[in-house]
């Protein structure tokens, strides 16, 4: 559905269309900015992250190569590596301080690494979650966040109980393809 | 024995009870689907509520298109250059399946909403809100209830659901639908807004509105998934504060309701 929309900004992002990288921060500078907000707290230093992405993503679009994964799993993992990257400064920072003064320092917010995927996998399920259609979304929100049967969810929704299974299950598998892609884990 | 029907597999992996055929324990094969399904389940189910994504700050994207050397404004806007201009290319475009072509359509859009959030005025509105209450409140009447009432389980029953629809007032949002389904649990009750309309520029909130059509009270926001639950706040009287509401909201810390009304329906509450 939406990877036909997706694919078709990806390949204007590789042939170096101008307009293009206003397509690409459209459609995932949310993705790009949440998970620079969520893992490194502060929103100026959330937003300074996510232009650094946005901007190398751009000057190195010639290495994006749409044969091994697609834009978003590409910029995530850019978000990824300049996360580490500040986290570790961070870390650095506060032994060097700590060091100097000989004295316990307030701690800074850091992150371990299987915290970041956990980050990462919540919000690109997040991200992918917002591209559903309906009745698909609200299917498996119900199933995900309610302790609704499919059988209740058929009935509250009035759909047919062949119809909220194969969604329940196309949309399980469209998440788990977009998390392998995209996620923390691998 | 032949292997579990991959739907059942699903289900299983949501914790579903009665479901478990209790095969995929002794099969390799099925195990290894169960897990991975699973595994999608435990990071849904990580946090209580769904994760919203936030809005980047209006002016990151100009600093981007600065810093990388690109133009600020898609070709085919005609405007000012703002990023919400943009998100209309965007949404134009992917409504069409055709993105590089959506300019000239998202930026007349953009144009409209303008225009018409100065309309609107006195009892017209007055009127208008009154009609699509009762288009609701008959599409309830319809047949909703008696398969919800039906509905039984342990710890969270869904007591209604209604179709949120757009305003006539409000043409702008014609294409707009949405849907709240209220459950209640061990937590009281729960109302669950999903939201089909364009992303735009601000964000969507959700708000309950007295009979009056004046008194709000704001749930929440929707993230950019359009889609959000939220506790109903106690102590609310919801035979007064009878209907729910979804506006367009921008980033400007104002904390009112934005006049434009993107989708409006019934409380969907028991009785």
């Amino acid at each position: 559905m939406d990877s036909g929309a997706d694919g078709g900004i990806a390949a204007a992002f590789r042939k170096g269309d101008p307009d293009s990288l206003a397509r690409v921060y459209q459609r995932w500078g949310p993705l790009v900015y949440t998970l620079a907000r969520r893992a490194l707290g502060t929103p100026e230093d959330a937003e300074d992250l996510a232009q650094q992405v946005f901007v190398a993503a751009w000057r190195s679009r010639d290495t994006f190569d749409p044969e091994r994964g697609a834009l978003p799993a590409w910029l995530t993992a850019i978000t990824r590596n300049k996360i580490a990257d500040q986290l570790r400064a961070r870390q650095r920072e506060a032994a060097r301080v700590q060091g100097a003064t000989q004295e316990a320092v307030q701690e800074t917010p850091t992150l371990a690494p299987d915290d970041l995927d956990q980050v990462v996998n919540r919000i690109v399920l997040a991200d992918e979650l917002g591209q559903l259609g309906e009745p698909q979304r609200m299917i498996i929100m119900l199933a995900f966040y309610t302790d609704l049967t499919h059988e209740q969810i058929s009935a509250t929704l009035g759909l047919p109980l062949g119809t909220v299974k194969s969604h329940i299950r196309r949309t399980l598998l469209r998440l788990r393809t977009r998390l392998e892609a995209d996620g923390g884990t691998h | 024995m032949a292997h579990t029907d991959p739907e059942r597999l699903a289900l299983i992996a949501l914790g579903e009870p009665g479901t478990d055929d209790g095969h995929a324990a002794g099969c390799p094969q099925c195990q290894e689907e169960l897990r991975q399904l699973s595994s999608v389940v435990a990071v849904a189910r990580s946090t209580p509520e769904p994760v919203q994504l936030e809005m980047p700050p209006a002016d990151l994207w100009s600093r981007i298109a600065a810093e990388a050397g690109v133009p600020t404004e898609a070709r085919g806007t005609n405007g000012s250059g703002e990023i919400h201009e943009l998100r209309d290319v965007g949404g134009a475009g992917a409504a069409g399946g055709a993105g590089a072509t959506g300019g000239v359509d998202g930026a007349s859009e953009v144009g409209g909403v303008g225009r018409a959030e100065g309309v609107g005025r006195g009892r017209t509105r007055g009127r208008v809100w009154l009609a699509a209450a009762l288009i609701v409140a008959a599409a309830v009447g319809a047949g909703i209830w008696g398969g919800v009432h039906a509905l039984t389980s342990p710890r969270t029953t869904v007591v209604g659901q209604v179709a949120l629809k757009p305003l006539a007032e409000f043409p702008q949002w014609s294409t707009a639908r949405g849907t709240a389904v209220m459950a209640t649990g061990p937590h009281g009750n729960q109302v669950t807004v999903t939201l089909d309309a364009p992303d735009r520029a601000g964000f969507y909130e959700v708000w309950l509105l007295a009979r009056d059509g004046r008194s709000m009270i704001s749930l929440g926001d929707l993230g950019t998934g359009h889609t959000g639950t939220f506790d109903m706040p106690p102590g609310v009287d919801l035979s007064t504060y009878s209907r729910l509401d979804v506006s367009l909201q921008a980033y400007n810390g104002s904390t009112v309701h934005a006049k434009a009304s993107v989708v409006r329906g019934a409380l969907p509450v028991s009785r």
